[in-house]
């Protein structure tokens, strides 16, 4: 008999054969990310007078099936910045973890108190603090090293807040590290359903600069009911933050308003409908 | 110290025939002749605090600060060797990003007590190291409410993660201190280095036991106590640095921060006030004595 | 048989799991489905005077049909001492994968800084366009996509203008186009800069025709015909667009002009 304990439990050799195990030999190369599983959809911002609203739904799709319908793609860095994130939801936990370690390490420098006079000054351009700018560099170096590394991040990220001038800071960043700056920014769908509507009210940044919160916030709730009206991976609730030298305000559980299916009468052309 | 030049005091990890250890022993003498550093636990947070004796008029007032963040809801202050303080800091704050990266949630502040006390212990037992020459004082407050782990993206079953008994409360202040031999207790209030006897006559006189005392008011009494620690015939200038942890519905939410400028400052000015007026009340009496005489 | 024996094999499959056979794959092969690389249009241009250079590109962002940005400038002062590149010297303009130029413009910058650092004198054209040729050919197998154009001012004064491919092949040239609408700029550059298939009328027939010749262009004239030029592509280019960014390199320094386009 074989006493050895990695015999226990197992058929015996001189009966049975020895224990095949090659099915556990994963022969191939090994293999990362080659496709998001878990998906969010479109992420959309817009940059008003003194800040961002940023927007996104609250739901997982696991292909075309709403896998989960809580879940929060808005993410707060600091009390400073607004982190929205489209695409894989596994990629978003882990840079959310990896962002609050960031945090952690932030809050490790304690700045001096005993001799600064500017106690007014908006915690998002103190020195020593990453604000909303140098965060998304760091975002979008990580970005583009994964995509080098063929082990890409399966995210589209906007980054809303503040840049170092105080001034309302709003960017995108992509799997392949590409990353762009605009007065108003969607991901997915919404690039192609929201983004001409936010570029009516915003289409360049002084048109942005002219906007009030309370407009931006409306023109992103339109936004988010016409994305729930024609993207079919979108849901009813969805986050919605305001970022402006005070901080951040998020909501993470609001349900469209006022919508109207009226014009669906009038779609034609699509599925059984013959007349 | 009459075991001194018997041999037994050369190393760690030999015992005195009387069952001591002389190193460590050696390590709280170095501890107490370091500044005096306090921690106060009241209802709704917790307060340290540090009189840092200013060793140079070149040194920036201000600058170069004693009290360290671990983790976002976890400050320690310590008493001693400063380089050792530090490395006790690293040591820390590596325990509680460890605990995150395994357990997706932040450290409590016993387990990182536990922790660190295992590994001042550590340095007890072998000849290749000395012991930590710091007693360090650990406050933090453990979130009451439910949390919502590292990374969650849903809210979760409605009715929490479970495991937990209803009818108990779970986090709020916790404050330990722990020591050279590893020795760590949980505490009401804590104080150590220099002026340690006088700050813990204070300590007492508060009622931290029963009803407890609020955050501001900790903040008011530990600026006091440490001034009153303080030993002007010793040390001529100190600067105060204090910080504190409230819970996430109190000042800080739930983070360790320093005590803003402006409160810092009132507190210190009732400190002075306050000293003035037992000195007149010494002086008083003593006149009084006078008179009868 | 060693198969049936109580024995463990010396060399096969045994009970315990941690004596799998490991990975025979090479050690980091992979294998993927990820594709690194996009095209993000936009258009650049570069011509080179007598005692100047003038760098251009186009501001649009594009993936596919969608507009990312109207504002991402592809034209960058390179190798200034300071954050705001004040006293840069050399300008480069990236097109293509916008990732890999936004990458390829930070490390050329990073070694011009180094180098003005050590040296205490800024790089020359010459020394930085083999500089970069370098580092593109560094990556010649995993490419930066980009089509990069260096320019400034030589030893001499003389405009400089060197052009690249995505591996590092270089050349000083007079003129040249990069990016999307490359091909559509590139003809009239040939005819406009350096007046080719342009003869002197009656000079003969055929063969004897005499070319006309060719002189140095104005600041005034390039200019003219850097927006020309892009006023052609945006028109027929559809990844061309938004705004016209400029940089004219002189000895006095760097003038950055920004000029609207059509943004249809």
């Amino acid at each position: 008999m074989d006493h050895r304990p990695q015999a226990w439990g197992r058929p015996r050799d001189d009966v049975y054969g020895a224990y095949d195990a090659s099915y556990l030999n994963n022969s191939g190369p090994r293999t990362v990310t080659q496709s998001p599983v878990v998906t969010g959809t479109s992420v959309i911002a817009i940059k008003y007078k003194d800040g961002v609203v940023m927007a996104a739904d609250n739901l997982a799709s696991y292909g075309s099936l709403a896998r989960f319908t809580d879940v929060k793609r808005l993410r707060t860095f600091l009390d400073t910045t607004v982190i929205g994130f489209g695409g894989d939801v596994s990629d978003m936990q882990f840079l959310d973890r990896h962002l609050k370690e960031l945090a952690t390490d932030e809050s490790y420098e304690v700045e001096p108190t005993l001799d600064d006079e500017d106690d007014e000054e908006s915690s998002s351009s103190k020195p020593g603090h990453l604000n909303a700018a140098n965060l998304f560099k760091y975002l979008q170096k990580l970005m583009y090293q994964r995509r080098n590394s063929f082990d890409p991040l399966w995210n589209q990220i906007l980054v809303a807040g503040l840049d170092s001038d105080s001034k309302p800071f709003l960017a995108s960043v992509d799997l392949r590290g590409t990353s762009f700056t605009s007065p108003s920014l969607a991901t997915g769908f919404g690039a192609a359903l929201a983004q001409p509507i936010m570029r009516k009210y915003a289409g360049t940044e002084e048109d942005a600069a002219k906007l009030t919160r309370e407009q931006a916030v409306e023109v992103v709730k339109e936004c988010m009911k016409v994305l729930f009206y024609r993207d079919a991976r979108s849901l009813d609730r969805y986050s919605i933050a305001v970022v402006n030298k005070d901080g951040i305000e998020l909501k993470e559980d609001e349900q469209l308003e006022k919508q109207s299916w009226a014009f669906a009468e009038r779609i034609k052309g699509y599925g059984t409908q013959t007349v | 110290m009459t075991s001194i030049g018997t041999g037994y005091d050369l190393s760690n990890s030999i015992f005195s025939p009387d069952g001591r250890n002389f190193q460590v022993e050696y390590a709280v003498k170095a501890v107490e002749n370091g500044g005096t550093s306090i921690g106060i636990r009241c209802k709704d947070g917790v307060v340290l605090a540090v009189e840092k004796i200013v060793t140079s008029k070149l040194l920036k007032p201000g600058a170069n600060k004693r009290i360290a963040t671990v983790d976002r809801h976890l400050g320690v202050v310590y008493s001693g060797m400063l380089p050792d303080g530090r490395h006790f800091v690293d040591r820390a704050r590596d325990e509680a990003r460890s605990w995150r990266d395994n357990f997706k949630t932040p450290i409590t502040t016993s387990d990182l007590a536990s922790r660190m006390g295992n590994y001042l212990q550590a340095h007890t037992l072998y000849q290749s190291v000395r012991p930590f020459g710091i007693t360090a004082i650990v406050g933090g407050f453990d979130a009451q409410e439910e949390l919502p782990v590292d990374g969650q993206v849903g809210s979760g079953p409605s009715c929490g993660a479970g495991g937990k008994n209803p009818d108990k409360k779970y986090g709020g202040p916790f404050l330990y201190m722990i020591e050279p031999s590893g020795l760590y207790w949980g505490y009401y209030g804590a104080a150590t280095g220099k002026g340690r006897q006088a700050a813990k006559a204070e300590l007492e006189k508060l009622d931290l036991t029963g009803e407890g005392i609020t955050l501001e008011e900790a903040v008011k009494e530990a600026a006091r106590i440490i001034y009153v620690a303080h030993d002007d015939s010793k040390d001529k200038e100190f600067e105060l640095e204090m910080s504190w942890i409230s819970g996430r519905d109190g000042p800080t939410k739930g983070l360790h921060q320093e005590v803003p400028k402006a409160l810092r400052e009132e507190a210190e000015r009732l400190a002075k006030k306050s000293l003035d007026d037992s000195d007149d009340e010494e002086e008083e009496k003593k006149e009084g004595d006078k008179m009868e005489e | 048989m060693a198969m049936f024996s109580q024995n463990p094999l010396l060399n096969g499959p045994n009970y315990s799991f941690s004596e799998a056979p490991k990975f025979n794959a090479p050690e980091g092969a992979r294998q993927h489905r990820f594709d690194p690389y996009t095209d993000n249009g936009g258009s650049t241009l570069a011509i080179a005077g007598a005692d100047f250079t003038i760098m251009a590109g186009d501001t649009r962002l594009t993936s596919g049909y969608s507009i990312n940005s109207r504002f991402h400038p592809k034209v960058f002062k390179i190798g200034g001492t300071t954050s705001d590149q004040s006293d840069a010297t050399l300008v480069l303009s990236v097109v293509g994968f916008a990732a890999d130029g936004e990458a390829l413009k930070e490390r050329l910058d990073a070694i011009c800084k180094m180098y003005r650092y050590r040296h205490g004198k800024p790089m020359s054209v010459k020394a930085c366009a083999q500089r970069l040729s370098t580092i593109l050919y560094q990556k010649r197998f995993f490419p930066y996509y980009a089509y990069a154009i260096l320019g400034g001012l030589d030893e001499e004064g003389k405009g400089a203008v060197y052009s690249y491919d995505p591996v590092g092949s270089y050349e000083r040239e007079q003129c040249r186009a990069g990016g999307a609408a490359a091909s559509l700029i590139m003809p009239f550059l040939d005819n406009q800069v350096n007046f080719k298939n342009q003869f002197i009328p009656g000079s003969g027939e055929g063969h004897a025709l005499q070319e006309r010749e060719r002189r140095p262009l104005t600041r005034q004239e390039v200019e003219t015909l850097v927006k020309d030029a892009f006023d052609g592509a945006v028109e027929r280019h559809i990844e061309v667009g938004d705004g016209l960014q400029m940089m004219i390199i002189t000895k006095e320094g760097i003038e950055e002009v920004i000029l609207p386009l059509k943004r249809d």
